[in-house]
């Protein structure tokens, strides 16, 4: 794990409620694919092999991808971190629409951050899709998922604050 | 019988196997630990290991190994009647596929997330590992010699099919730049690009693409034509770099499964089609046993070795908790099975609603050369259930074989290169080690060869030959399987575990397998097919290689059970 970002202490992954926070890492699984039945992939022998130059785009950005997770991960312990392949509409789809649905967007909203968060890379943030296509660096879309998260769960007064007169 | 009713008896079965069977092998057998560290968490990186909701795991579990393989074995074993066919869907499933699939996931994540093929050399014996890697060989060989001969059927008798199928190739191309180089997303795309592809269906009707001048031109038959066509196009696709087609065609065959599965449940329960097929059809003289051809005959869709790979590459390094392999495993190989049954219901209730089911099925030739034709005929009906034209129903079927066969000859014919490198590493022969085009260009002629001699046309264009292809196919599938089960076995009982779960079906598949690979022996001998002959004798060698390291490592287990398998 890469060390724990400085995080203001009023983002908390939990929204009000006990509710957590639910941030979609989307990225494609690399030698990996729906509808080659038999021939999916080989395991460590596929990339041991130099199969990974055949993935290496996929790969690249699963590393990226890793990085924002860890860094995530490390910050806002709370947050419900997922990572799932665009291919796997059965699940993204839907889950991206009712997140979206439940933090209160309307219908095209939603509709338009469902079709936003099917791409080979992107970001989703309790329903809202951040980034699509493309990532810029790690620090910029730290930045823009704890500034969502802080957004969407209003500093609650800590112990020390509600000691004061 | 209603179609429906198959059904209504298949779900039920797999339900309660779920419900007792695979909760037995969870907590009798794997003994799943909800406290055990997973790989996803105790190496967690957020890139391979990463902790996944068991549902979004199904997910990717189930897309990765559900393809066209399901539909060609039972669309053919219907042929000994749909009660056998029905019978080894639901059987293998719920025992053999259900142990297998779950198991691997369970092994594997026992051991760092370690594939099978590492599994074998650490678990049964470090022999082991190079036969995986000769069985991979054989097994991807005669992958993409089937499905080359599927498509070149295809076409050959859809050739309406043709269009749609040249179509998605510059859609996926025109996907890829959108996705990979513009970096946008990718859903709108590929969705119009699935409308713009049923949309071409009535194009192709209207304008069938015949090979028949160029078969002729050449002095070839037309299923050749087509099938050195089909080959010549996975060399270079295979040598495309994957973002250009393969990747984003990927979307489309994702889509095209839900669609498919849907519309063929759908225009069963609309429909509802009786089975006129025979529970259990006299077949023809001199055909083929259905003991114990019936049970290599359906490989995917019973069991199949390739899941192994899938479970133990991926889907173990992002278990969440060890107690959900049950979900994603058994589950997994659940949604295998009634893949399975929906090529079942397409060839006997749909197939005998749109024609004469006894002509369809009349002798074995018929039955394994016209399979996808029958299932793309049944699913056609299905559709016209829906209220979509018969002829248009069945083209769309075919497209979406046709889509699935082309990923998997891409990908194959990757994974050939890639084995054939690591065999030349291993016999010390340099001149082929980092040469790609030399080494794509034997991936491809191994199985073109193969596809081609045995005589696809020879055989009267009956395709007698594609079912003995096949059946040899289905053997290499189940050797896998039947590697992976030794692995589950072996460790298992290192543990002094009951190792009768994974033991049976091990011993059933290694017992059938090589019965018909010796029956194949004889008949390949008789007919003077060398070819196959001495891939036949290879794999029978691989499967006596096999139970000897299977015996000899149970036996070093019951005698001293070893740390061999220790998880780390």
């Amino acid at each position: 794990m890469s060390s724990a970002s400085v995080v203001d202490p009023a983002v908390r992954g939990r929204l009000a409620g006990g509710r957590v926070h639910q941030v979609i890492l989307v990225r494609e699984q690399d030698a990996q694919h729906s509808g080659s039945g038999c021939c999916g992939r080989l395991g460590e022998r596929h990339t041991a092999l130099g199969g990974a130059a055949d993935f290496s785009h996929s790969r690249a950005r699963m590393e990226q991808v890793g990085e924002i997770y860890r860094a995530l991960a490390a910050a806002v312990p709370d947050l419900e971190l997922t990572v799932v392949d665009p291919r796997n509409l059965v699940w993204l789809y839907p889950a991206v629409w009712r997140a979206a649905r439940a933090h209160g967007a309307g219908v095209l909203t939603a509709l338009r951050a469902v079709a936003r968060a099917g791409a080979p890379v992107a970001v989703v943030v309790d329903g809202n899709t951040l980034y699509s296509g493309r990532l810029p660096d790690t620090q910029t879309v730290m930045a823009a998922v704890l500034a969502r998260v802080q957004q969407r769960s209003p500093a609650r007064p800590t112990a020390d604050a509600q000691r004061q007169p | 019988m209603p179609a429906f009713l198959l059904i209504v008896i298949t779900l039920v079965a797999f339900y309660f196997a779920y419900k007792f069977y695979s909760r037995y092998l969870a907590e009798k057998v794997y003994r799943l630990d909800p406290n055990f560290v997973t790989p996803a968490h105790a190496m967690r990186d957020g890139v391979d290991f990463v902790p996944t909701h068991k549902h979004v795991l199904l997910g990717h579990h189930f897309t990765s190994v559900a393809g066209a393989a399901p539909i060609v074995g039972p669309a053919i074993a219907v042929y000994w009647g749909w009660l056998p066919a029905l019978t080894w869907v639901i059987l293998g499933t719920i025992f053999a596929a259900g142990v297998h699939d779950f198991g691997s996931i369970v092994v594997s994540a026992r051991n760092r997330g370690q594939n099978i093929g590492t599994l074998s050399g650490k678990v049964v014996s470090a022999r082991a590992s190079t036969l995986f890697l000769l069985i991979i060989f054989f097994l991807l060989t005669l992958v993409n010699a089937v499905f080359g001969v599927v498509m070149a059927i295809l076409f050959e008798k859809n050739p309406g099919a043709v269009v749609p199928a040249l179509i998605v190739i510059p859609i996926a191309v025109f996907i890829g730049q959108w996705a990979y180089r513009m970096g946008r997303s990718i859903v709108i795309p590929s969705i119009l690009g699935l409308l713009l592809l049923y949309a071409a269906i009535p194009v192709g009707q209207a304008y069938p693409i015949y090979v028949d001048g160029l078969a002729e031109a050449v002095g070839l038959s037309v299923r050749t034509t087509w099938i050195i066509l089909i080959f010549a196009y996975t060399w270079i696709a295979s040598r495309l770099p994957v973002w250009v087609l393969l990747q984003p065609r990927d979307y489309i065959n994702g889509q095209q499964l839900i669609v498919a599965l849907a519309v063929i449940f759908l225009g069963v329960l609309i429909g509802w089609d009786t089975i006129s097929a025979p529970a259990v059809n006299e077949v023809a003289p001199n055909s083929p046993h259905w003991f114990p051809y019936l049970f290599i005959t359906v490989a995917c869709g019973a069991i199949s070795g390739f899941h192994s790979l899938v479970a133990s590459g991926t889907t173990s390094k992002q278990l969440g908790n060890e107690t959900e392999a049950r979900f994603v495993g058994y589950g997994g190989a659940l949604g295998e099975g009634a893949l399975a049954l929906a090529a079942i219901l397409a060839c006997t209730a749909g197939l005998g609603a749109a024609g004469d089911w006894n002509a369809a099925y009349a002798d074995f030739g018929a039955a394994s050369g016209g399979a996808l034709g029958h299932f793309v005929t049944g699913t056609g009906h299905f559709l016209s259930n829906l209220g979509i034209p018969a002829t248009l129903g069945a083209t769309f079927a075919a497209v979406v074989v046709i889509t699935f066969a082309g990923t998997t000859m891409d990908t194959g014919v990757r994974l050939q290169r890639y084995i054939l490198e690591e065999i030349a590493e291993l016999a010390g022969v340099k001149a082929l080690v980092g040469r790609v085009n030399l080494l794509t260009t034997l991936a491809v002629l191994i199985p073109l060869g193969l596809a081609l001699l045995p005589g696809g046309d020879s055989s009267g264009g009956k395709g007698f030959a594609f079912g003995r292809l096949w059946t040899l196919f289905g053997t290499t599938n189940q050797l896998t399987a039947g590697l992976a089960l030794s692995i589950i076995g072996v460790w298992l009982l290192a543990r002094n575990r009951n190792p009768l779960a994974a033991l049976i079906p091990l011993v059933f598949l290694l017992f059938m397998t090589t019965w018909a690979l010796l029956l194949n022996l004889g008949d390949f001998f008789a007919k003077g097919d060398w070819l196959l002959l001495v891939m036949d004798a290879a794999i029978f060698v691989l499967a006596a290689w096999l139970v000897v390291e299977a015996f000899t490592a149970f036996n070093r287990e019951r005698r001293n059970p070893s740390a061999a398998a220790e998880e780390s």
